[in-house]
C-alpha cells in the first residue's frame, strides 16, 4: 500500500537539517520505497509504498524514528522526538455519566479499547485539515479527522461511534452469521459471509464491521453529543479475508491486515482523547476500556558476529551493529562472539530470526556501501548439447523463422469453445479470472486457429508455437508436454508443403526413423510416428488451412548432432526411372519398402511423378565394391517387377 | 641435353608464375609445351640418343612436361578467380528484391535467449521445472505461512483436483520459485542455476497478464552473501541494458528470502537524474534476496554451512524495459496480433 505524508508534519518528529530529497533517498535505500516527493507550496509530500512487513513505517512516528536510525549513518544529523502524550485528562463534572460495557465472543479479537466522551461537533482546524488533505484523506469534521489523524501519527486504524445511536449501552463483538446485513457508513449494504468480526448492540443489531469499515447506523452525525472512541487490534487475516470478500479496501482494513502490534492501541487512545480534548472540547464520560485478552510479547534472538559478516560479505565492526540496532529500537546486549537481541513488540512480527538482525544491520549500513563480486563457484552439472532442450528449442525456432514463420505465445488457459474433447477430463481452473481463462489446454491448434481467424485481413499466414499442453492424471500432477503446432493459411496449400516442413525439421534434427501414416481419425490428413510411436498429426483443414501439432519432447528424445561421413564410392552408380501402373490405395511408401527390400543394390528409391494411375520412380543401384554390370541391375529390376505384381498386380507401363 | 632440360624447367616454372593474365599464361603455355614448344623440341632430339638413355630420358622429358602442364592449371585456375569476367545485363539496382522467407520470433522468445546467454556466459544451467506444481512447492516450502493473500484464491488459480495428503492443493505457479525447492531437493551443491518459466496470477491489467513469464537465479553454496548477489545483478543489467547502467538494492519483503531486496537499475533516459519516466532516477527491476533459512532447511541444507541467492524478475518486464521499445500495454505480447509480431 501506498499513503502520502507531509515533510513539515514529519518534521515534528524528526529534528534534522536534511532536506525532503535526502529523506526520502536514505529511507528508499534503507527501509521502505519512498516513490516521489512531490512539491506542495513550500512543503513536500512524500509517495511511501509501505511493505507488509513494516506496518509500523505506515505512519509519521514510525517514520520519523526510522529516520532518526537511517540518516545519521549516512552522515545526516538527525533525532528523532517520540510522540509524546499529554496525560492529563479532562472529565465530565458528572464522572462517568455514561456506562459503556463490551464483551469479547470470538478469539480473533487480540485487543478493544474504548473510551465514551462528550464532545462538540465543528471544523478541524486547517493543519488538521491541510495534513489530512495532503495524505489523500477527505476532510469533514473534527471527530472524524481525529480517527484519521490518530491513524496517520501511530499508524493504528480508529473509529468512532455516536454512543446516542449504539441502542444501548452493550455491545458483543462477535463473529457474523451466514447472510446477516450490514449497512456501512458509505451506504452500501453487504451480506455477511459469516466469520467476520462485528459488534452487535442489545438489540441484537450489528453496528459496526471491525478492522474495515464503520457502519451507517452508528456514525457520528452533525447532532452528535457523546462519542464512542473506539480501537482495536483483529486477527490479521480474518481482517484480510473479511476485506476482500467484501471488496473493502480501505486504509483501515490494509493497516489491520499487515499484523499491528496490539500495543498502539493503548497509545491511540491515550492520543485520541487528548485530541477530542483539544480540539472538540471533548471530556471524557467514561472508564477507559481494554480487554486484551491475547499480548503481544518481546522476543529475543541471538545471532553470531561470523554469522553477520558471512551473509553480508564485509566485515562489519561489532559497534556499528550495535549501535545500528540500538538506534532501530532493539535491546543489544555482546557476550563472547554472538549479539542478544530483544525485539521491540512493534516489530515482533516482522523479526523473528538471526537474519532478520543481519537484514537489520545491512541495510541500515548500506545495500550500496557493499562491493560488487561475481560468485566464483561452479556447478556440477555437465550439460551435453544433444541433450539439452533449451538448444533444440531455440534451433527449431529458427529454423522455422528462416521458413517464413511468425512465432505466436497464446495462452496457456482457454475458453470452453477452445477445448478438444471431453470437458470433464480437462484440466480446470477452480477459480477462473473469467470465461476466457478456465481450461488448460490439450492441444496448441484450437489456439492457434483463432489467431488465424483473428487476423483476417491477412490472406496468407504462417505461424508456430512452442508450447506445453496439459492432461490430467490420477493422483498426482497433471502432465505437461512441450508441443510443437504449425498453422498454415495460404489458398491451395498443398499437403506436401506441410509435410515437407516437418520433414526438413526431422533432417535437420538428425532424426531418421520417422514414418508418415494415414489418418485413422477420419478426415484428411497424416500420423506421424518417430521409432514406431506416434508422435504427431497432420490436418487438412480445408483447401486453404493446413495444421500440423507434433510431440516436441519426444522429438529432442530422438535428435542427434552426430554425423557419419560415408565416402563416396568408387565405383559409378546405375540410374533407372521406372513407371509403374499402381491402384490408389497402395501407398507409395509401402511400394518403395517393397522395392528397396528386393536387393541390397538397391540404394534409393523416390517417386518422382504421378499421373493418373501412374507413379514413376527414381532407383538407384549401386554396389560399393565392384563395378555393376547391365546383367546385375537387370537381375535385380525383374525381381523387383515380379514381386510388385504378385503382390499388388501392379504392372511396368 | 640433360641441363637443357634442366634449364627450360626453370625457365617455364619462373615465368609460368610470374604470369598475370590467362593469355601471357597462353603464351607461355605455347612456348614450352606447344606444337614447336622448346619440351617438344626437345623430344624430337632424343632420336639421337642410344636406346638405353633414350627410354631413360625419354621419362624425364614426360616428368617434365607433367610439372609444367599441372603448374599452368593450377595457374590458370587461380587467375581465372582473380579476373572473372562481368556480365553485363540491364539491371535496376533499386528495384525489388526476391526475398527469402524471413519470419518472426516473439519478443519474449528473443528476450529469453539474450537472458539465457548472460547467465550462461557466468556458469549458470538453465532448468526448467513444473508450471503446474503442488502447493507445498509453491508456497509451503518457501516459507510462505498458511494465510499468506498469496495462497489464497483471489491471487493464485487453482486446479479443480483433490489435495495431495502431504503436498496440498495443485496450483498453477504464480512464480519460478518452485524450481528453487526443486532445484536444491534434486541437486547437488554448489547450484547454480536459471529458471525460466510461464507463470500465472489472477490479474490483468496494462502491467500484468494472467500468463506472464519470470527467470529465476538461484545460488548456493559456502560463503554465497549480498556481495555476489549484487555481482551477478550489476552484471546481467550491464550485459542486457548497457555498460553505463547501474544496479542498487534496497530492503523488500519475500517470504523466502531474508534479507529481500527490491532491485532498481538507472533510468536510461534521465541517466539517473529523475523524469516522468522513472523514480528520482531508478526504475524496477525486480525481486531478489538471500535464501530463507527455513527454506535451506525445508531441503535439507544446513544454513549454518552453507548459504544462497535468488533473484526473481518478469521476462516482459525486462523487455518492456528495453530503450526504445514504447511498448505501453504488456498484454500486447499475448494478442498475437500479426501485425505486432512483425515488428520484431
Amino acid at each position: 500500500m501506498n499513503i502520502k505524508i507531509l515533510d513539515s508534519w514529519l518534521k515534528e518528529y524528526l529534528h534534522t537539517p536534511a532536506s525532503a530529497q535526502e529523506i526520502a533517498k536514505q529511507i528508499s535505500l534503507t527501509s521502505v520505497s519512498i516513490e516521489r516527493v512531490e512539491k506542495q507550496n513550500d512543503d513536500f509530500i512524500y509517495d511511501i509504498e509501505v511493505t507488509t512487513n513494516r506496518p509500523d513505517l505506515a505512519c509519521v512516528d514510525g517514520l520519523a524514528r526510522e529516520a532518526g536510525a537511517v540518516l545519521p549513518q549516512n552522515g545526516l544529523e538527525a533525532t528523532y522526538k517520540p510522540l509524546i502524550i499529554p496525560s492529563e485528562i479532562k472529565k465530565s463534572t458528572d464522572s462517568d455519566t455514561a456506562d459503556l460495557s463490551i464483551t469479547i465472543k470470538s478469539p480473533a479479537v487480540n485487543r478493544v479499547c474504548a473510551v465514551v466522551m462528550e464532545v462538540q461537533i465543528g471544523k478541524s482546524p486547517q493543519y488538521i485539515s491541510e495534513r489530512l488533505e495532503s495524505s489523500e484523506i477527505r476532510s469533514l469534521n473534527n471527530l472524524i479527522d481525529i480517527t484519521n489523524y490518530v491513524m496517520r501519527v501511530t499508524g493504528q486504524p480508529t473509529h468512532v461511534f455516536d454512543y446516542d445511536r449504539l441502542g444501548g449501552n452493550e455491545l458483543i463483538i462477535r463473529e457474523a452469521k451466514l447472510g446477516e446485513k450490514i449497512t456501512t457508513l458509505d451506504n452500501k449494504t453487504y451480506k455477511l459471509n459469516g466469520g467476520e468480526i462485528v459488534a452487535e448492540n442489545k438489540k441484537g443489531e450489528i453496528i459496526d464491521l471491525l478492522a474495515i469499515m464503520g457502519l451507517k447506523n452508528s456514525v457520528v452525525t452533525d447532532q452528535t453529543k457523546r462519542i464512542v472512541f473506539f480501537v482495536n487490534n483483529i486477527d490479521s487475516n480474518k481482517v484480510r479475508k473479511t476485506s476482500m470478500n467484501l471488496g473493502i479496501r480501505t486504509e483501515a482494513a490494509q493497516l489491520n491486515e499487515k499484523h499491528l502490534d496490539p500495543n498502539l492501541c493503548e497509545i491511540a487512545v491515550q492520543y485520541g482523547i487528548h485530541l477530542y480534548q483539544k480540539l472538540a472540547d471533548g471530556k471524557v464520560v467514561s472508564q477507559v476500556i481494554d480487554l486484551y485478552p491475547h499480548k503481544s510479547e518481546e522476543k529475543h534472538i541471538t545471532v553470531s558476529l561470523q554469522k553477520i559478516n558471512s551473509i553480508i560479505g564485509v566485515d562489519i565492526p561489532e559497534y556499528k551493529s550495535i549501535d545500528i540496532l540500538t538506534r532501530l529500537g532493539f535491546h543489544v546486549r555482546k557476550e563472547d562472539n554472538n549479539l542478544h537481541v530483544t525485539v521491540p513488540t512493534i516489530r515482533a512480527y516482522d523479526v523473528t530470526l538471526p537474519e532478520d538482525i543481519i537484514e537489520e544491520i545491512a541495510r541500515v549500513y548500506g545495500y550500496h556501501n557493499l562491493p560488487v563480486k561475481l560468485p566464483l563457484l561452479n556447478a556440477k552439472q555437465i550439460v551435453q548439447e544433444e541433450k539439452n532442450p533449451f538448444y533444440w528449442e531455440q534451433r527449431v525456432k529458427n529454423a522455422f523463422k528462416y521458413w517464413g514463420f511468425t512465432e505466436t505465445y497464446t495462452y496457456s488457459m482457454v475458453p470452453e469453445n477452445l477445448y478438444e474433447g471431453p470437458l470433464d477430463e480437462a484440466v480446470t481452473i477452480d477459480n477462473p479470472l473469467n470465461e476466457e481463462f478456465v481450461y488448460m489446454r490439450n492441444s496448441l491448434v484450437p489456439s492457434l486457429l483463432r489467431v488465424v481467424s483473428e487476423n483476417k485481413s491477412y490472406d496468407q499466414i504462417k505461424i508456430f508455437e512452442i508450447s506445453n499442453v496439459y492432461h490430467k492424471r490420477e493422483n498426482s500432477l497433471p502432465e505437461e508436454i512441450r508441443v510443437l503446432a504449425v498453422v498454415i493459411k495460404q489458398s491451395n496449400i498443398s499437403f506436401y508443403t506441410i509435410k515437407g516442413y516437418l520433414q526438413q525439421l526431422f533432417n535437420d534434427m538428425g532424426i531418421k526413423n520417422y514414418e508418415f501414416k494415414p489418418s485413422d481419425q477420419g478426415g484428411d490428413g497424416a500420423m506421424i510416428y518417430i521409432a514406431g510411436k506416434q508422435n504427431g498429426v497432420i490436418e487438412i483443414l480445408d483447401e486453404n488451412l493446413l495444421d500440423f501439432e507434433v510431440n516436441f519432447e519426444q522429438l529432442i528424445a530422438t535428435a542427434s548432432l552426430r554425423k557419419t561421413y560415408n565416402s563416396p564410392s568408387k565405383f559409378p552408380p546405375v540410374l533407372e526411372d521406372i513407371s509403374l501402373v499402381i491402384s490408389g490405395d497402395i501407398l507409395t511408401q509401402e511400394v518403395i519398402d517393397l522395392i528397396k527390400k528386393q536387393s541390397s543394390l538397391v540404394t534409393s528409391v523416390e517417386l518422382i511423378d504421378r499421373f493418373e494411375s501412374t507413379r514413376t520412380f527414381h532407383v538407384i543401384y549401386q554396389n560399393i565394391e565392384k563395378n555393376l554390370t547391365q546383367e546385375d541391375v537387370k537381375t535385380v529390376h525383374e525381381k523387383i517387377i515380379s514381386v510388385l505384381k504378385r503382390k499388388w498386380q501392379i504392372h511396368e507401363k | 641435353m640433360e641441363e637443357e632440360l634442366l634449364r627450360i624447367k626453370n625457365n617455364a616454372i619462373s615465368l609460368i608464375l610470374e604470369a598475370k593474365t590467362k593469355s601471357e599464361l597462353n603464351d607461355i603455355k605455347l612456348q614450352f609445351i606447344g606444337r614447336s614448344g622448346e619440351l617438344t623440341k626437345i623430344f624430337k632430339e632424343i632420336t639421337k640418343l642410344s636406346p638405353e638413355k633414350k627410354a631413360e630420358f625419354g621419362k624425364k622429358i614426360n616428368e617434365t612436361k607433367q610439372i609444367v602442364e599441372n603448374l599452368i592449371d593450377e595457374t590458370e585456375a587461380k587467375l581465372s578467380e582473380k579476373v572473372r569476367q562481368r556480365v553485363t545485363h540491364n539491371i535496376d539496382v533499386t528495384d525489388p528484391a526476391l526475398l527469402p522467407p524471413l519470419g518472426h520470433l516473439h519478443p519474449v522468445t528473443q528476450v529469453i535467449e539474450e537472458i539465457t546467454n548472460i547467465f550462461e556466459s557466468i556458469g549458470f544451467t538453465r532448468e526448467r521445472y513444473p508450471e503446474i506444481d503442488f502447493d507445498w512447492f509453491a508456497f509451503e516450502a518457501l516459507n510462505f505461512p498458511k494465510d499468506h493473500p498469496a495462497r489464497d484464491d483471489w491471487e493464485t488459480f487453482f486446479i479443480r483436483q483433490k489435495p495431495d495428503p502431504k503436498h496440498g492443493p495443485v496450483v498453477l505457479t504464480p512464480h519460478t520459485s518452485n524450481g528453487q525447492i526443486r532445484e536444491m531437493l534434486n541437486k547437488q551443491l554448489p547450484i547454480k542455476m536459471i529458471n525460466i518459466a510461464k507463470n500465472y496470477r489472477r490479474q490483468s491489467d496494462v502491467s500484468h497478464s494472467a500468463m506472464f513469464h519470470q527467470f529465476e537465479t538461484l545460488v548456493v553454496g559456502k560463503n554465497i552473501s549480498i556481495v555476489h548477489l549484487r555481482g551477478t545483478l550489476d552484471y546481467f543489467v550491464k550485459s542486457y541494458f548497457g555498460v553505463n547502467r547501474t544496479t542498487r538494492i534496497r530492503p523488500y519483503h519475500f517470504q523466502f528470502t531474508e534479507p529481500s531486496f527490491e532491485v532498481d537499475i538507472s533510468c536510461g533516459v534521465c541517466e539517473g537524474r529523475g523524469c516522468k519516466l522513472c523514480k528520482s532516477g531508478w526504475l524496477e527491476l525486480g525481486g531478489a534476496g538471500m535464501v530463507h533459512p527455513n527454506v535451506l532447511r525445508t531441503c535439507n541444507i544446513d544454513p549454518d554451512e552453507y548459504s544462497g541467492f535468488a533473484s526473481g524478475f518478469g521476462v516482459e518486464r525486462v523487455l518492456m524495459m528495453s530503450e526504445g521499445l514504447q511498448l505501453d500495454d504488456l498484454r500486447t505480447l499475448y494478442s498475437n496480433n500479426l501485425n505486432f509480431l512483425e515488428q520484431f
